[in-house]
């Protein structure tokens, strides 16, 4: 999944991408730091259910509303991947 | 051809909010959030005074290609997930089929394929009415009797009380409501015939070990799609043919994403009813064909899709199309 790197999307990615990992280091109590390129299966023991609450998270403090219905776990692998689609796929709450 | 002569639902008017259910449930406020944000679930269907007689008998005596017609029933069917429902001797089927006037029908329950286990019902019942025509199609159980208005029919039942902790949530996942349906089939009936089941037992989906739970939930929306597509297949259609689709009220996100992996618009899957009734074991099929009739959803000749999953010890993936 390509990642914009420039412009405001690339700002709002990184922003979510900062918040994320610092939820998902909360989430799972995990005292080393959680980063963009993990991948959320094997590395972090994603489940669905487990995403949803991360998403819910993530509506709460970035103010957002995410099209959860569009995700699709098997084209998002990592941390990056996930905050990707997230900056794309959100409205304002 | 098995055909739905009739169908009728009871869900109770009481309606808790999902938040009422945390404590007894044991819910965290995450988890509430969730099923209310994602899930969809905002109230349950309970009927906290209602034994599960009462509920069958609700249902039942609201079916009114029933009334006068109780003779012809051959068979009473009982569709439920839970594998036990009452303490020895009691039998609220027994009960319900003596008040009815069928105490001369064959009543037996359908169970171990969860709430898939009422497309099962179904299915059995037009093959069991089926089988006594074997005489052929003169025969008085033939097709020529059915339209005349005197063949066998079979009576449908579905409905559970939410008992137990375990009967009234599957964790992260969904709320069951209480509600009962009660359906008359026939082997020959001209309208809602079915046109094709498939049912994929996965065994290896039993949420008592736990073992296989993160590829359930991997395989679970492309397993429902595998036999929807099965379903239609085998009755020669695309979902290009479909109408609607009725659901099994599991949750909303995960009918979401189905939409999205099958391309089908989600206006026209029957999802009114998770947010007030929850997630009604067996029910759901019958309460969602009765909405999209309601709602003029279905007109003479449309095709329809019901799909549901029962999860439990092993999984059920099935599907059923009709006529209307």
């Amino acid at each position: 999944m390509a990642t914009p790197e420039t412009g405001v999307e690339g700002e709002f990615r990184l922003q979510v991408v900062d918040t994320m990992t610092t939820v998902l280091a909360r989430l799972l109590d995990r005292s080393e730091p959680v980063t963009e390129d993990m991948r959320l299966m094997e590395e972090l023991g994603f489940s669905s259910t487990f995403g949803l609450e991360l998403l819910l998270e993530l509506e709460d403090q970035l103010e957002i509303l995410v099209d959860v219905e569009l995700m699709d776990q098997n084209v998002m692998e990592t941390v990056g991947d996930l905050a990707t689609f997230i900056a794309g796929h959100s409205r304002p709450a | 051809m098995t055909a739905l002569e009739g169908v009728s639902v009871y869900l109770p008017s009481a309606r808790i909010p999902i938040e009422s259910l945390a404590g007894p449930l044991g819910l965290t406020g995450m988890q509430v959030k969730l099923f209310r944000r994602f899930h969809g679930l905002s109230e349950i269907s309970r009927d906290p005074d209602g034994s599960l007689y009462d509920l069958l008998m609700k249902a039942a005596t609201g079916l009114t290609a029933l009334r006068g017609q109780e003779h012809r029933v051959r068979y009473v069917l009982y569709a439920r997930a839970m594998p036990v429902v009452a303490p020895y001797p009691v039998n609220p089927l027994h009960e319900v089929c003596r008040a009815l006037g069928l105490g001369h029908a064959l009543a037996f329950t359908v169970t171990h394929q969860s709430c898939a286990g009422g497309l099962l019902a179904i299915d059995i019942a037009g093959r069991l009415l089926a089988a006594d025509t074997a005489d052929g199609p003169d025969g008085p159980d033939g097709p020529d009797g059915q339209h005349n208005g005197s063949g066998p029919l079979a009576l449908v039942l579905s409905g559970e009380k939410a008992f137990t902790r375990a009967a009234q949530m599957f964790a992260d996942t969904t709320v069951f409501g209480e509600g009962a349906s009660a359906c008359l089939v026939s082997a020959f009936g001209v309208r809602d015939r079915l046109l094709a089941y498939a049912s994929n037992v996965r065994g290896e989906f039993d949420s008592a070990t736990g073992e296989n739970d993160a590829r359930l939930q991997r395989e679970y929306r492309p397993s429902l799609a595998e036999v929807m597509q099965q379903a239609l297949d085998e009755a020669g259609l695309t979902l290009d043919d479909i109408r609607v689709v009725l659901p099994h009220n599991v949750n909303l996100v995960t009918w979401q994403r189905m939409c999205t992996l099958l391309k089908f618009p989600r206006e026209r899957v029957v999802l009114d009813n998770i947010a007030v009734s929850g997630h009604v074991f067996c029910v759901d099929m019958f309460a969602n064909y009765q909405t999209a009739r309601e709602r003029g959803l279905l007109q003479p000749g449309d095709r329809y899709l019901a799909a549901a999953v029962g999860a439990g010890g092993g999984a059920t993936f099935a599907a059923m199309v009709f006529e209307h």
